[in-house]
């Protein structure tokens, strides 16, 4: 009932827009794409995949008042040859869609419709209705609640394993622009029972903090602790340190508890997780502007988990020519990880990646080269690498509508060849006066 | 735990109220503008401190804090789950969207192929990466997986 209700809330909320829309401004991002692919799997026949995708995007400002406005986004596919992608020739899915009034004052707004909910540990999807504002004396509130968006259910159960309907919010206080704190909570409906999967119910508590004591050092991140299992989830926490302009360096810490904070995640039965295991990560980047058009960055992180410990370290650079017209990029890291993250029974997880790109972006004429490759350590399923290289071709027909296509060939351990091509027509428009999408 | 349980919708009510009463105290609360009034170059990482100072207003954080180095961008997550009312000054729902999203089959780098320069998740043979990268780091992927787009995982852990 209370489904059926958020649903009937989200639907509703739409309907009175004909006759708000009289001084609106309209945006409409639409990406139509038809993808020609040959698929060669090993032991396998080929298979031929003509899928035909439309993505629409809609925001509508200015309505009613002026602070009332409508976003929409979501996608469908056809397969015109062989199965694309799941047992389903049509397909597709409301991603977003909701109603959003803003007030002038306090950054307050309400939302109404299907909408994602990033608010501190929170991350949620939800039908319903969320509210935020900022309050007097540096407080701020945000509430929100609705029925859960579901997902594809578990092999063998009628359920995704998630609970019907969801709330939640934060509560934060800000000082002068040198602190934030953030206490929030999730509260999920009770999960379903599974025949096959052991679940556990989600709802989390946390905390968060950002804390800048003067302008080169930046301190954030947040801990959450799992109200179900009784035990901390996660906490991850992040330093910048700018000293100049140009010089970013950051230290990380990430360390997961899987019994609490996977433990929500019933495809990997989550009660039944090993409750001693945990995963724990730290690191580091320093990234440098050599000029305005030129930056290196170069990254380190070293992994803890049950199965052992890996490091992963690389570097990045970044150039672009021509007022940003043309933008190339280069990165190599290696990853240094044993038996316990290989593939089957290889005695190495341990593989170097290769990446490289360049794009020409003008008013007329679009193109991009992009080239990545994995090479591993040891072989998999008898394959050394795996390599993808993309190449794409654009005409701008007009401000807002381009025409491209792209092609794309490769070979990799899971699909001996991979030729994939696609033609691509996206119509973009953005208000006046609007920042861009991208 | 069942009291608890029976306030919760007593408190989430109650927070409502407290929020439409605090209306009554917002007139002299400012709020940020509804978007950037100057378009932002594409593909630029927009860099706040060609235009702004480091006086943050109110309780505003310094909007130095949001340029977009390389690792603001690797990190955003952190900026995100405070700040998106001021992502969305510059930014349109649907640019979070071109990457985390409920239910979605083609890969943002498919998608997106004509612009290489945006990070974009799973790029190349992911099929194979993730058997290794799923035992490195699972949190990573139940970000996105766990509690969203679920489709392909379902097809072969069952």
């Amino acid at each position: 009932m209370k489904r059926a209700l958020c649903r009937l809330l989200s639907a509703v909320s739409l309907l009175p827009l004909p006759a708000a829309a009289s001084a609106a401004e309209t945006a409409v991002d639409a990406t139509t794409i038809f993808r020609f692919e040959q698929r060669d799997i090993s032991g396998a026949s080929k298979q031929d995949l003509m899928p035909a995708t439309q993505f629409l995007g809609l925001d509508v400002e200015k309505l009613a008042d002026g602070n009332l406005s409508l976003h929409f986004s979501g996608w469908g596919r056809a397969d015109l040859a062989d199965k694309s992608y799941n047992n389903d020739r049509v397909d597709g899915s409301f991603t977003y869609g909701y109603l959003q009034y803003r007030f002038k004052e306090a950054n307050a707004n309400v939302r109404l419709g299907r909408l994602f909910v990033h608010e501190g540990i929170v991350n949620e999807q939800v039908d319903g209705i969320s509210a935020r504002t900022d309050l007097p004396l540096g407080f701020g509130l945000s509430a929100f609640g609705g029925a859960t968006v579901h997902t594809k259910h578990l092999y063998g159960e009628k359920s995704d394993g998630k609970g019907d309907s969801i709330i939640g919010g934060r509560g934060s206080y800000r000082y002068r622009g040198l602190l934030e704190l953030g206490a929030s909570v999730v509260y999920e409906d009770n999960a379903p029972r599974l025949v096959n999967y052991a679940t556990t119910t989600h709802r989390l508590v946390g905390g968060d903090i950002w804390l800048s004591p003067v302008r080169m050092v930046e301190i954030m991140g947040h801990s959450s602790y799992n109200t179900e299992t009784r035990t901390l989830a996660e906490h991850s926490y992040l330093i910048n340190l700018t000293p100049v302009r140009s010089l970013v360096a950051t230290a990380e810490f990430n360390e997961q508890r899987d019994r609490s904070y996977l433990s929500a995640w019933a495809m990997f039965s989550g009660a039944a997780l090993n409750p001693s295991d945990k995963s724990r990560s730290l690191g580091g980047s320093v990234s440098y502007d050599v000029a305005k058009n030129a930056g290196l960055s170069a990254d380190y992180k070293h992994y803890t988990r049950e199965v052992g410990n890996a490091d992963r370290y690389g570097v990045t650079g970044r150039l672009s020519f021509l007022n940003n017209a043309v933008r190339t990029g280069l990165g190599y890291h290696y990853l240094r990880a044993g038996s316990g993250f290989a593939i089957g029974t290889n005695p190495s997880a341990s593989y170097h990646e290769l990446h490289a790109f360049a794009l020409y972006d003008s008013a007329g004429i679009f193109a991009a080269l992009d080239g990545i490759d994995y090479i591993f350590k040891d072989k998999v399923y008898n394959e050394k690498s795996a390599w993808e290289g993309t190449a794409s071709l654009g005409y701008h027909i007009t401000p807002a509508l381009a025409l491209s296509g792209d092609v794309s060939y490769g070979r990799n351990p899971q699909f001996t060849e991979e030729t994939k091509g696609l033609v691509r027509l996206t119509y973009t428009t953005t208000f006046d006066r609007k920042g861009g999408k991208k | 735990m069942r009291i608890v349980h029976r306030m919760l919708p007593a408190a989430f009510l109650a927070g409502l109220i407290l929020l439409l009463a605090a209306c009554a105290q917002m007139q002299e609360l400012p709020s940020l503008p509804a978007s950037h009034p100057e378009a932002l170059a594409i593909g630029q990482q927009a860099d706040c401190s060609e235009c702004h100072d480091d006086q943050a207003k109110g309780t505003l954080k310094a909007l130095t804090a949001f340029s977009h180095t390389p690792a603001f961008v690797k990190n955003h997550r952190f900026y995100a789950a405070s700040d998106d009312r001021l992502c969305a000054v510059c930014h349109k729902s649907s640019f979070c969207n071109d990457c985390h999203t409920n239910k979605v089959e083609m890969k943002p780098s498919y998608k997106f192929g004509y612009r290489p320069d945006r990070e974009m998740p799973h790029r190349g043979d992911f099929l194979t990466l993730h058997k290794i990268e799923g035992k490195l780091d699972p949190a990573s992927c139940y970000r996105c997986h766990g509690r969203a787009n679920n489709e392909r995982c379902v097809a072969c852990h069952r």
